[in-house]
């Protein structure tokens, strides 16, 4: 363990030896061409998402999807302002429930993590295998299920889309190994003995010292506070709080019904397809969606994978 | 230190307050539901609640194991897209670290990898609308590319490998980053070593890079054991759009479970299905636990 968590410090000591002096031969060529053939089949779906959204509806009726279609349009992006005043709520709703259950979900599990590592706190142990021992056990999707609604009584409610994902064993784990690895334990000594109480201690030495590990796992929370789309689709049915996963959602099922459902008159049918560019729109709709990870994951990149990396050395 | 417990615990009066609020968390959202788990042996009934519920002993689980194909269907499909992914995901990440690691053009890789992360971040909800673009009968970019009009939401037979590709679209990059690091950590002396005794890169790749990577790997596998029973369910009930016609090789007990929690109010089927995922869960937990401590002691979870 030490060895690993030690080399990780130094991500720069290996590039040396690769750069600079050696020659760049035909493998090099080859490897390169796989890795961004790779890259390629990663990405490419992504850009299809964009090219689609700007693509002219009927031309995707008649030719399929295209990364090169032959009519651009921003009928489809004009008209995701159709679920204008539900998109606006529901992008409201997925930011209150990142927001709030990421900043509340990393002070508790901080607090937490920061309990649990003190030296000479006996309830420290039995602490660390109550958090464990979830990982190991759960009642699962149904059992949650029945609880939180029969005796919680809790449905429809923006408390089940935050609570539920606010604490995770993993993510302490993450955090304890932080302090216990990357903090001297010297410095909160040193606090206690100039007189700061143990509150104290925790929100001016040990949180702020904390940050690179709170940028890791916030990111990692938020991301999946934003793509929860499986709490939301049990239990929210009001559309006020509907958010942007389950609205995707919906969109869908609305589609495959208008296309299956005998039900509704041809004519209808024909109409609703003309008027409603229903693939370019959902393309623009998955922007919308997906938008905001996108320009924010870059600059949480390196936190991130550094916090995977320390999440798997166990302290 | 040698307080007794409750003194010790009133000087850390300060600790227990802040351990307190994630404490509460875990209780409510984690410990309580597993008393739900008895619903496996009742006939659950909304009204009476989980313990008000009459007793049925083993009658759901009988019921369960008559009702073969349904609950062997998604056991046999559970199982083997694990395995499925965790052999096909493992040796592509694996080999994916590698490649960006002995590449010379560094700044390229890391862009490179940027990239290929991406797709771990989108949500399935829109990934199925994704998958729908390239698959689609009418309009998919396949089809239009190959001349066909296969219906590949009316055919259960493509399924296991359009899943497969759409987790290795989506996990690959991430799962490398783990690799990637430990590689990163092997000590360049050796790799000098090696060039000056006149070692290949492959021989290289084969003596140096792999066998260092041999711990992690193990210790991931092993650890993995425990959620042989859990799948991914986005990508099974998402991506598939959870089609009935396509059950016979997309459903795994997460789906199903998930499913009869949408759509039904007859708990005590599904009751036993979750029990036995559990429970399973629990003890190939145990097992893999076991056997990381005695392979690899740091990588033992508890």
């Amino acid at each position: 363990m030490t060895t690993r968590a030690a080399t990780l410090n130094q991500p720069g000591k290996k590039m040396k030896i690769s750069t600079g002096k050696k020659k760049i031969g035909p493998g090099q060529i080859i490897l390169l061409f796989f890795v961004l053939l790779f890259t390629v089949f990663c990405f490419a779906p992504v850009i299809l998402v964009f090219v689609s959204a700007f693509t002219d509806e009927m031309w995707i009726n008649q030719n399929g999807f295209s990364f090169f279609p032959g009519e651009w349009s921003m009928n489809g992006v004009n008209s995701v302002l159709r679920y204008g005043k539900q998109l606006l709520t529901s992008y409201g709703v997925t930011i209150f429930i990142t927001v709030v259950g990421t900043l509340a979900g990393l002070l508790v599990m901080s607090m937490y993590a920061y309990s649990i590592s003190r030296p000479g706190f006996k309830l420290a142990r039995f602490l660390s295998i109550f958090l464990l021992i979830p990982m190991l056990f759960n009642g699962g999707q149904l059992a949650g299920y029945v609880v939180f609604t029969s005796w919680y009584g809790l449905k429809d409610s923006l408390v089940l889309l935050i609570v539920p994902l606010m604490v995770t064993t993993m993510n302490v784990i993450i955090l304890r190994t932080y302090i216990a690895n990357s903090i001297p334990g010297e410095l909160m000594e040193a606090a206690t003995i100039d007189g700061a109480g143990d509150y104290r201690t925790f929100f001016q030495i040990t949180l702020p010292l904390l940050k690179p590990s709170l940028a890791a796992v916030g990111f990692m929370m938020a991301t999946a506070y934003w793509n929860d789309w499986q709490n939301a689709l049990i239990y929210i049915s009001s559309n006020n709080k509907k958010p942007l996963q389950l609205l995707l959602i919906n969109i869908q099922k609305s589609i495959e019904f208008l296309l299956n459902n005998n039900n509704v008159p041809a004519a209808a049918r024909a109409a609703m397809g003309n008027t409603i560019p229903q693939y370019t729109s959902t393309m623009a709709t998955v922007i919308v969606v997906i938008g905001p990870i996108m320009i924010v994951y870059p600059f949480f990149q390196k936190y991130f994978i550094k916090g995977l990396t320390v999440g798997s050395v166990k302290g | 230190m040698n307080d007794g417990f409750f003194k010790n615990t009133w000087k850390h009066r300060a600790h227990v307050v802040m351990a307190l609020p994630a404490f509460l968390i875990l209780l409510f959202i984690m410990y309580v539901p597993m008393s739900g788990l008895v619903m496996a042996f009742k006939n659950f009934d909304y009204s009476k609640g989980i313990f008000g519920s009459d007793w049925v002993g083993l009658g759901n689980f009988e019921f369960l194991i008559k009702s073969k194909d349904t609950f062997l269907n998604m056991t046999k499909n559970t199982v083997l897209y694990y395995l499925l992914f965790t052999v096909v995901g493992t040796v592509l990440n694996v080999t994916v670290a590698i490649c960006i690691d002995q590449l010379a053009f560094k700044k390229m890789g890391k862009t490179m990898q940027t990239l290929m992360i991406i797709p771990v971040f989108i949500s399935y909800a829109a990934v199925q609308f994704i998958v729908f673009a390239f698959i689609d009968s009418r309009t998919g970019l396949i089809n239009h590319m190959l001349g066909t009009r296969t219906r590949f939401y009316s055919n259960a037979g493509y399924w296991p490998w359009i899943l497969l590709i759409v987790k290795i679209w989506k996990d690959t990059g991430y799962g490398s980053v783990l690799y990637m690091s430990v590689l990163a950590g092997i000590d360049t002396a050796l790799y000098e070593a090696a060039d000056i005794d006149g070692a290949n890169k492959w021989q290289q790749i084969k003596h140096i890079t792999i066998p260092s990577l041999i711990p992690m790997i193990t210790v991931m596998l092993l650890l993995s054991v425990g959620n042989v029973m859990r799948s991914d369910t986005g990508l099974f009930y998402q991506v598939t759009r959870n089609n009935g016609g396509l059950y016979s090789t997309t459903q795994v007990i997460d789906s199903y479970v998930l499913n009869q929690i949408l759509h039904s109010s007859n708990f005590g089927y599904t009751a036993a299905a979750s029990f036995f995922q559990s429970v399973t869960g629990l003890l190939l937990m145990l097992l893999a636990n076991f056997t990381v401590r005695k392979i690899e002691p740091e990588g033992a979870l508890f």
